[in-house]
C-alpha cells in the first residue's frame, strides 16, 4: 500500500475535486460516492496542504462539508496555481536534475554524455554512503526530456554530441509585468512559474471581477493554444452533462472564448464529421491529442470571425449546409431625467446590435443573434425600465414575461396602477 | 507540459535550500523556514528529511553539498512562449520596460486565439500617451512609497487637487479599467486612473498620515431554486466572492455572499439577472432594492 504524499502524478482527478470544493462547497464526504472514501480524504488533505487558510469546513447534519471560499479581490495571487506546482517525481529525478545543472552551470560549458556520466559518479555521488546508480539510458533520457523542454541544447561535432544549458532570458526588469499578467493573461500560471524564479516579490496589483477558477483548466487551454498556433486538428475527451463517461471527438479548435462576467471559458471548434461549429466548456475537456495540420484552418477561422458578429455569448446556430439561424431581438427602455448613464451602460455593455433613440426618454436596442436565450440575464439587468419587447423567438419572450410575473409574486408585489 | 516537476514548489524549495547551504548556512531551523515559506503545508515532513537522509543525494549529513554553484535553470520553451505572447499585448506599453530578446520564439497565443466576449467596451485608453505617462508615475511612486499629486473632477463636477500615497492598482477584468487605491488622503480613497489629470511626483516636504481605507462589507442571503442549471450558473457567476452554501432540500439552497458595500448597485442587478430562480432573503434593505426595481418594472406596462 503506497503512503500518502502531498504531490500528485495526474492532474485530472484533483481538477474535479478542486472545482467541486470551490464552485459548490455544500457537499459532504458521503456525496462523493463515486470515489472511494480514502481517495476523497487524500485529495481533501492535499488541497488543504496547497491552499492552507483558503479551505473552510462547516458541520451539518449530513456531515462535515469542505469548501474553498476566496474573495479574489483580497488576494494578490491565484491560490489555485499551487496545484500546478505539486507534480510528483522520483528520488532519481530530483537528484539528477540538480547535478546536471551544476555540471552544465554556464551556457559556455558543454559535455558529452560520457563525461556527464563520469562526473555524476565520481564528483557528485561517490561521497554518499549508498550512492545512487544512474545508467546511461536514464541520463540520456533525462537530457532528451530537458532538450525538448528547451532548457538543454545539443550540439553535434562529428560523431560526438555535446550538451549545454539553454540560453536564458533576463527577467529581472519584469517584476510588475509578471505580477499583472500572471493574473490576467490566459495560462497565467506560466507567469507564476516565472515569478517563482525571482527572490523578492514586490507586488503592486490587485484584481476585481477576477475569476480564478479558470486556472484549473490551464493545462487544456495551453494544449488548445498549441494546436491553434500549429493549425492542427485535435482528438479530445468531452464530458457531456448528460453522460457519465467522456466522449472522444475529433475537432479543429478555432478560438477560446472567455467570459469575465460568468467565469466560464469555452472553446469554439469545427467538427469535420458533422460540418458544424460547436462551443465546448473548457472545464469539461481533457486528454487532448494533437493530430495532423489542417489546410482549412484559416478558412474556418474567417468563418468564425464572421459569425462572431451574431454571437452574444458562445452559441452558434449554423446548419451543416452553411445557413445561419438568426433570431431578432428588440426591446425598448425608458430612462428618467439625469439617467443618461443608463444609455452609456447600454452602449458599453452591448456586444452586438445597435441602439436607436426614440425620444428623450426612450431608447430601443435591436440585434440579430444566434441565441436570444443567452441575452436574457443581461436584459434582466434593465428591469425597472423595460417598456416593450419583441423577440422573434416567442418562447423566450414569453418565458421572460412569465419569469417577471413569478418575481412579482415571489416578492409579494401587488398590481400597480399605470 | 504545464504539469511538470520543473515548475514544482519542491524543486524551487530545494534550489533555495542548496543556495543557502552554498552560502554557508547550516542551521536546520533556517532551512526549514525556507520550506515553510516556499512549499506546502505538509512539506516540512518531506523535503528536509529526504535531503538529510540522502534519499535525494544532494546534501551530506553534515549539511554540506557537492554542488559548486547555486542552482539555476534557464526558462523553458513554454515559459518563453508565454512571455512572447504577453509581449504582444497592447497593455504592455504601460510598463515602459524593454522586453528581453524573444525574436526567435513563437508566442503561445496571440489576440486571434482568444476573445473576451463580455468585457465592457469603454475600457481605459491604454494607447493614450498621457494615460501611459501617468500610469508609470503612479507605479513608480507605489514602488518607492512616495507621494504623488494630481487633479480630478469630483462627483459634483468641480475640479479638485489631490496629494496622496498611491498604495496599489486594482484592475477590473470586466471593466478593463485600473483604479488607484490611495492612502493619506481623506477625500479620495480610490479613483479611476482614466479620471486622473496632470499627475506628477510630489517632491515637497509635507508628510501625510493614514492608511488605505478599510473596505466596508455587507452580506446578502439568497434562496436559490435549482432549475435550468441555476445552481451551477450562480455559483460560477459569484465564484470570486467569499460565500457559504447550505443545501435545504434536493432543489433549494441558501447562499450567503459577502460583498463590498460600494458594489451594492452592481450586486442588485447581478442577482436580478437570475430572475425568479434566486430570491433575496436578507438583508431587508437589499430585498427592498430588488422590490423597488420590480415595482417600477410593473409600472412600465410591459405586456
Amino acid at each position: 500500500m503506497s503512503s500518502y504524499s502531498e504531490l500528485i502524478k495526474n492532474f485530472e482527478r484533483i481538477r474535479a475535486y478542486m472545482r467541486e470544493f470551490y464552485i459548490y462547497g455544500f457537499k459532504s464526504r458521503d456525496d462523493y460516492s463515486k470515489k472511494s472514501a480514502r481517495s476523497y480524504d487524500d485529495e481533501r488533505r492535499r488541497i488543504e496542504s496547497w491552499l492552507g487558510s483558503h479551505m473552510s469546513f462547516v458541520r451539518t447534519p449530513e456531515g462535515k462539508n469542505v469548501f474553498i471560499s476566496i474573495d479574489s479581490r483580497s488576494i494578490r495571487h491565484n491560490p489555485f496555481y499551487n496545484a500546478w506546482k505539486a507534480k510528483s517525481f522520483t528520488d532519481g529525478d530530483i537528484t539528477l536534475h540538480f547535478i546536471i545543472f551544476d555540471i552544465l552551470y554556464a551556457p559556455e560549458v558543454r559535455h558529452t554524455l560520457a563525461e556527464i556520466m563520469d562526473l555524476i559518479d565520481e564528483k557528485y555521488l561517490s561521497g554518499f554512503e549508498f550512492p545512487m546508480m544512474f545508467d546511461e539510458s536514464t541520463v540520456r533520457k533525462k537530457l532528451k526530456e530537458y532538450t525538448s523542454e528547451g532548457i538543454i541544447v545539443t550540439e553535434k561535432e562529428g560523431r560526438k554530441v555535446y550538451y549545454r544549458r539553454g540560453v536564458d532570458v533576463d527577467i529581472c526588469g519584469l517584476n510588475d509585468i509578471l505580477h499583472y499578467y500572471s493574473e490576467v493573461a490566459p495560462c497565467g500560471v506560466i507567469g507564476s512559474f516565472i515569478l517563482d524564479k525571482s527572490e523578492h516579490h514586490e507586488d503592486n496589483f490587485t484584481f476585481k471581477h477576477h475569476y480564478i477558477t479558470g486556472a484549473i483548466d490551464s493545462g487544456i487551454m495551453a494544449a488548445l493554444f498549441i494546436a491553434m498556433r500549429e493549425k492542427r486538428a485535435l482528438t479530445i475527451s468531452n464530458l457531456s452533462k448528460k453522460k457519465d463517461l467522456p466522449r472522444r471527438c475529433r475537432i479543429i479548435p478555432l478560438r477560446i472564448l472567455i467570459s469575465v462576467q460568468n467565469g466560464r471559458q469555452h472553446l469554439v471548434a469545427y467538427l469535420p464529421e458533422f460540418n458544424s461549429f460547436h462551443a465546448y466548456r473548457l472545464d469539461y475537456l481533457s486528454n487532448a491529442k494533437l493530430e495532423e495540420v489542417t489546410p482549412r484552418f484559416d478558412e474556418l477561422r474567417s468563418e468564425l470571425d464572421r459569425m462572431q458578429d451574431k454571437m452574444w455569448g458562445v452559441n452558434v446556430k449554423h446548419s451543416k449546409w452553411g445557413h445561419d439561424h438568426l433570431e431578432h431581438v428588440e426591446f425598448v427602455i425608458r430612462i428618467g431625467e439625469h439617467e443618461d448613464y443608463i444609455i452609456q451602460r447600454l452602449e458599453r455593455e452591448k456586444r452586438v446590435g445597435r441602439i436607436e433613440r426614440i425620444d428623450d426618454n426612450t431608447y430601443r436596442f435591436i440585434a440579430d443573434v444566434y441565441d436570444t436565450g443567452e441575452m436574457i440575464p443581461w436584459i434582466r439587468t434593465f428591469i425597472c425600465r423595460i417598456v416593450k419587447m419583441n423577440f422573434s423567438n416567442r418562447t423566450v419572450e414569453n418565458r421572460f414575461k412569465e419569469d417577471l410575473k413569478a418575481m412579482y409574486k415571489m416578492y409579494g408585489i401587488e398590481e400597480v396602477a399605470e | 507540459m504545464i504539469f511538470s516537476e520543473l515548475y514544482s514548489a519542491y524543486y524551487n524549495t530545494v534550489a533555495a535550500i542548496l543556495s543557502k547551504i552554498i552560502d554557508g548556512e547550516r542551521s536546520e531551523r533556517e532551512l526549514q523556514k525556507l520550506v515553510t515559506e516556499k512549499a506546502f503545508g505538509e512539506s516540512v515532513l518531506t523535503i528536509l528529511p529526504s535531503l538529510k537522509n540522502e534519499k535525494w543525494q544532494l546534501i551530506h549529513s553534515d549539511m554540506t553539498t557537492t554542488l559548486e554553484h547555486k542552482p539555476t535553470m534557464p526558462l523553458t520553451t513554454l515559459q518563453k512562449r508565454w512571455l512572447k505572447a504577453i509581449s504582444l499585448d497592447p497593455r504592455i506599453r504601460l510598463f515602459g520596460v524593454e522586453f528581453p530578446d524573444l525574436d526567435d520564439v513563437e508566442p503561445l497565443f496571440t489576440s486571434e486565439d482568444y476573445f473576451i466576449y463580455d468585457r465592457y467596451s469603454d475600457g481605459d485608453p491604454f494607447d493614450n500617451e498621457e494615460y501611459v505617462r501617468q500610469f508609470r508615475i503612479i507605479l513608480e511612486a507605489i514602488r518607492n512609497h512616495s507621494q504623488i499629486r494630481f487633479e480630478m473632477i469630483n462627483r459634483k463636477g468641480n475640479p479638485m487637487y489631490v496629494r496622496c500615497y498611491p498604495v496599489r492598482l486594482e484592475y477590473s477584468e470586466k471593466d478593463d479599467k485600473f483604479r488607484l487605491v490611495t492612502a493619506g488622503c481623506r477625500a479620495v480613497a480610490t479613483v479611476n486612473l482614466a479620471k486622473i489629470k496632470n499627475c506628477t511626483h510630489y517632491n515637497g516636504e509635507k508628510q501625510l498620515v493614514g492608511h488605505e481605507r478599510d473596505v466596508k462589507y455587507d452580506t446578502v442571503v439568497v434562496k436559490l431554486t435549482d432549475e435550468r442549471n441555476a445552481l451551477e450558473r450562480f455559483m460560477l457567476h459569484f465564484a470570486h466572492f467569499e460565500k457559504r452554501v447550505e443545501k435545504l432540500d434536493r432543489k433549494h439552497y441558501f447562499i450567503r455572499i459577502k460583498y463590498a458595500h460600494d458594489d451594492e448597485p452592481e450586486m442588485v442587478i447581478r442577482i436580478l439577472s437570475f430572475g425568479p430562480l434566486v430570491e433575496v432573503m436578507e438583508s431587508e434593505n437589499f430585498r427592498n432594492l430588488v422590490i423597488e426595481k420590480l415595482k417600477k418594472q410593473k409600472s412600465c406596462g410591459l405586456r
